[in-house]
């Protein structure tokens, strides 16, 4: 189990390495689908078998396959090399640096670790006893609409928004036939 | 006395070796599946041509071994020994991947598919489709890998399968193959979408994503007679899925030269060709598994315990269906394969969505 995490999460870096890193942007996004398949296999290994294949079909595979479709049939030349003390790299790493110390904090509140070095979290809606007792979906889908029910129609709302707008941006451009 | 024995010898080997013991039948399975699926891909192209040839009154490849018998290693031995022509300016990471990556999202593919029941191998309980009911022994799952999900794993996998078909179009710097690549992995997505609403009836009525459930939960009377319009959608949208006529437009041959594959030639193509039958053998499985009972006996008074027989039969007939349905209708044109796809199968889908969920609710 720990090789396996090791091996995916190696996998993940690299390829999130690869985003940053690729000159060309077709294998930027192809490194991004690297990235996300093997956080799949990081909820595989973390028994939550329903998230992982959401994750590959909504991220790598929906949402990747507009990306790469736009980014081919577009051609964008290399990527020239950024200076290392632009605007936009400072504003960049910063924002990482915030993101990854919420991060750390979120995932740190509540954990103690006990004398023989084992960590303990808090027990969540998703903890393996409940999750084993009603099912995978079925506990999350009930999470969804009871406790996160107002997140989940904001989202859906955005999305309901942003299609909106794709439609009227597609339309607006071509005169009526 | 004997079969305490015996329960004492293999709960050791359960307690103690427990995990290379499950890793030793997850190589066997591999191995067995990989050998199963590769040599019916095989055997698939003769069927495909014995087919088409009784269809058009011919006789069909039968030069090599009896009866054509020996075809399909020539074909093979024929592919691999072939130049591996390429063109100028591909993408040579790329293009080299993309074959491969076909190959592999197809086989990878059949891996949650359960040919059989769970078998209770020494444990309390017997044979039974759940494996909470394998309490103390082992519960053998005749898929490769048992996800609750499992139907969810493999619309996962057939949606990582569109890049390899992209990818290769694309890598191949060359406008027959970028063009064929477009259309093809447009119809693919649209496809997908197709294939998701048809799936979600028999889910509904069984309660579970997990392929074995469904299977359990058709006992006594398939789905396919209580979702005959699913089924329908999923045959049509599968046939679209494997890029097969009526529907083959990735691959028009009198428009786009070959389409994705025109510069793939010798073992890349022949990746290609492996997945696409591949892919068949798949839909056709996923349709026996989720309409047709999966390893049930089609009459009461036949025999459970043939599971992976009547699997085989079941899936070999719907096979035949799609051999025949190619050499039945001609293709259709590329704006109203997409039409169909959105404005016929879709919606249809979405009202047999919305009335089995009326009629779950109200049960």
């Amino acid at each position: 189990m720990t090789a396996l995490f090791g091996v995916a999460a190696g996998i993940a870096f690299l390829g999130a390495l690869g985003v940053v890193l690729a000159r060309r942007t077709l294998y930027s996004a192809l490194s991004l689908i690297v990235n996300m398949m093997a956080l799949a296999v990081l909820f595989l290994l973390l028994d939550a078998q329903f998230l992982a294949a959401v994750q590959v079909i909504v991220y790598a595979g929906a949402v990747m396959v507009l990306f790469v479709f736009i980014i081919a049939l577009l051609s964008p030349g290399a990527q020239e090399r950024l200076r290392p003390l632009e605007l936009r790299v400072v504003v960049g790493a910063a924002a990482a640096v915030l993101f990854t110390v919420v991060v750390v904090r979120l995932t740190l509140n509540g954990i103690t670790v006990t004398a023989s070095g084992h960590f303990h979290g808090v027990i969540g809606p998703f903890a393996p006893a409940l999750v084993d007792r009603h099912g995978q979906v079925q506990t999350l889908g009930e999470q969804l609409f009871t406790t996160y029910l107002l997140p989940f129609e904001i989202t859906s709302l955005l999305l309901l928004v942003a299609a909106v707008g794709a439609v009227h941006l597609a339309r607006s451009r071509r005169p009526e036939p | 006395m004997a079969g305490d024995g015996r329960r004492g010898v293999i709960l050791a080997i359960g307690s103690g070796i427990n995990v290379p013991l499950t890793l030793l039948i997850a190589l066997v399975k591999g191995v067995l599946l990989l050998v199963v699926l590769l040599t019916t891909a095989a055997y698939l192209v003769l069927a495909e041509r014995k087919v088409s040839a009784r269809i058009q009154l011919r006789i069909g490849p039968n030069r090599v071994g009896p009866g054509g018998f020996l075809q399909p290693a020539a074909d093979a031995v024929k592919l691999i020994f072939k130049e591996a022509a390429a063109p100028e300016g591909r993408d040579r990471l790329l293009f080299e991947l993309a074959p491969g990556l076909a190959a592999a999202m197809a086989l990878f593919a059949f891996a949650t598919i359960p040919i059989n029941q769970t078998i209770c191998i020494n444990g309390r309980g017997g044979a039974g489709p759940l494996s909470a009911a394998c309490p103390g022994g082992l519960a053998l799952h005749w898929d490769l890998a048992h996800l609750n999900i499992g139907l969810l794993f493999i619309l996962a996998i057939t949606s990582i399968g569109v890049y390899a078909i992209f990818i290769g179009g694309w890598a191949s710097n060359s406008k027959y193959a970028l063009l064929g690549a477009l259309r093809s992995s447009a119809q693919l997505i649209s496809y997908e979408m197709a294939v998701s609403f048809a799936v979600i009836g028999p889910v509904l009525l069984s309660g579970s994503l997990d392929l074995e459930r469904v299977v359990g939960a058709q006992h006594g009377l398939w789905f396919v007679f209580l979702q005959p319009l699913a089924f329908l959608l999923y045959l049509t949208a599968g046939l679209a899925e494997t890029n097969r006529l009526p529907f083959d437009l990735p691959e028009a041959e009198g428009e786009l030269g070959a389409g994705y594959h025109t510069e793939m030639a010798g073992m890349r193509f022949g990746m290609y060709f492996v997945g696409e039958y591949v892919n068949m053998v798949t839909v056709a499985a996923i349709a026996t598994t989720l309409f047709l009972g999966g390893w049930m006996a089609p009459l009461f008074f036949l025999p459970n315990w043939l599971g992976p027989i009547w699997f085989a039969a079941k899936v070999g007939l719907l096979i035949f269906v799609m051999l025949w349905i190619r050499w039945t209708y001609p293709r259709l044109r590329y704006d109203r394969l997409m039409q169909f796809g959105w404005k016929v199968l879709l919606p249809l889908g979405l009202a047999n969505i919305v009335v089995t969920a009326v009629f779950v609710a109200l049960r």
